[in-house]
């Protein structure tokens, strides 16, 4: 490109140079006015190339410069990536082939809410205790600290009396909570009407729960020993306590055995006393019957034997008056029906 | 309970079915063998109710500690998700296959500890950042 120039320049020199040697000798020539022109014109366009060129270089210098800050970006993210990577690899998060199960999104939002309740206690649980635990560190425990030895025995005679054990752990705690209640109930009688009642307003401690359904409530991580005591297995050891074997043995099931039993014994006397019943019906009907035939024949006999003597009438009352003696008494009336026969037969 | 001799041979017990057909089931005082082996190890979970059970003499009966050792099924699916207290339970039978723990535990002081730390724990553990 300078050479280009120089050439242009020397040119333009030398036309310039003519130029003026001509002039000098006072003899102007149109045709070295033409190439002085032509030379100038010349050394603009290379002027005008030089700038093009110019522009292009920076051009280039430019692109350089960008290249050369994405190369030092490119070298960082490279960078940190493998420091990432070596990080990556120094943590040893679960051990590897460690279980790994399967489950749904439902699957463990189901198990979530299950647990939820039983892994954080309730605000209203969770404040008391914290503001128990600033007073008295172990308050939560106090409703269960008692003698961990005998809290979980099922037998009838440990359920009944609540043993102050070997363990002295508890006393603090419940102590504490005596004093409380104490304070509450003794408060009257040992201020009575000396210090007027503040502006602050305190319910009755027999009011408290209805307010609060979360005073007595309490948290522990874990079934509680009286849920302990009211589940599937203190039921069997109930069970085994009474000499039954649990294996087979569901107290829903005998219970309802036994009241299919009771009510089919029920059942069956109702029927026995139906069926009575209706023998003793029939049988009063046959009487009945009988009695109604015995009386039918008898009138028939009176008048088969027409406008008879005195006797035949007499016997005919008399045999009324049997008939209806022997309907009165009814076991009778088989008797007095044979007597009649045997009366018939002897006339 | 009584602490004699167990009738629990667990060796030979597959873990029982989950809850789907457990009508031909046998009942054990009308509940299924799920339904008491889950409640046994949701119990185990309480300190108090194992230093029972060591104070018993329970944990140290041969026949027990193979129970506790089949009662592992419950860490792996399906059985894992009936766990209402899944962290305590699965904790305390972990630390129950260890000897030391299941004579450690028949101290008071140790299930104190432990309940003082568990409900410390349970109350703490959201409120760290």
């Amino acid at each position: 490109m300078e050479k280009d120039l120089d050439g242009r320049f020397e040119r333009l020199e030398k036309a310039l140079n003519n130029m003026i040697d001509s002039v000098v000798k006072n003899n102007p020539s149109e045709q070295l006015a033409e190439e002085l022109v032509a030379a100038q014109d010349d050394v603009m366009a290379g002027l005008k190339l030089l700038e093009t060129h110019q522009n292009n270089y920076a051009r280039i210098q430019q692109l350089r410069r960008e290249v050369s800050r994405y190369d030092d970006q490119i070298k960082d993210i490279i960078n940190s990536l493998w420091q990432m990577r070596k990080e990556l690899v120094a943590v040893t998060a679960t051990p590897p082939g460690g279980s790994k199960y399967q489950f749904t999104t439902e699957e463990l939002l189901t198990f979530a809410r299950q647990i939820s309740r039983k892994t954080l206690p309730l605000p209203g649980v969770l404040n008391s205790y914290l503001d128990a635990n600033t007073a008295r560190p172990a308050e939560p425990e106090s409703q269960t600290a008692q003698t961990p030895n005998t809290s979980f025995n099922f037998g009838l005679s440990n359920a009944s009396i609540g043993t102050p054990g070997p363990m002295s752990a508890s006393t603090p705690n419940t102590a504490a909570n005596d004093t409380t209640t104490q304070q509450t109930s003794q408060l009257p009688p040992s201020q009575p009407y000396t210090k007027p009642p503040t502006t602050e307003e305190k319910l009755p401690a027999h009011l408290k729960p209805a307010v609060n359904p979360l005073l007595e409530a309490s948290f522990q991580p874990w079934p509680t020993a009286e849920q302990i005591r009211s589940g599937a297995l203190a039921d069997i050891q109930r069970l085994v306590d009474k000499g039954i074997d649990p294996k087979n043995y569901d107290p829903a099931e005998e219970e309802r055995k036994r009241v299919a039993e009771e009510q089919a014994k029920k059942e069956a006397e109702e029927q026995a006393r139906r069926e009575r019943e209706e023998a003793e019906r029939r049988m009063r009907e046959e009487r009945e019957r009988m009695a109604r035939e015995r009386e039918r024949a008898r009138q028939m006999e009176a008048v088969a034997s027409g406008a008879g003597g005195r006797g035949a009438e007499r016997r005919d009352s008399v045999a009324v008056g049997m008939g209806r003696a022997a309907n009165k008494p009814k076991q009778f009336t088989f008797l007095g029906a044979d007597d009649d026969d045997e009366d018939d037969e002897d006339d | 309970m009584d602490s004699g001799p167990m009738s629990v041979d667990s060796s030979t017990l597959d873990p029982p079915a989950p809850p789907k057909n457990t009508t031909d089931e046998p009942k054990y005082g009308g509940h299924s063998r799920f339904e008491l082996e889950l409640e046994f190890v949701q119990s185990l979970a309480n300190p108090l109710y194992l230093n029972y059970l060591a104070s018993r003499k329970f944990l140290t009966n041969p026949a027990f500690v193979a129970y506790l050792d089949y009662l592992q099924y419950w860490t792996r699916p399906p059985y894992l998700k009936y766990l209402t207290h899944p962290t305590a339970s699965l904790k305390m039978l972990q630390l129950l296959q260890k000897e030391k723990f299941r004579q450690d535990i028949m101290s008071p002081d140790l299930a104190q500890a432990m309940m003082v730390e568990g409900v410390k724990a349970a109350v703490e553990w959201h409120r760290e950042p």
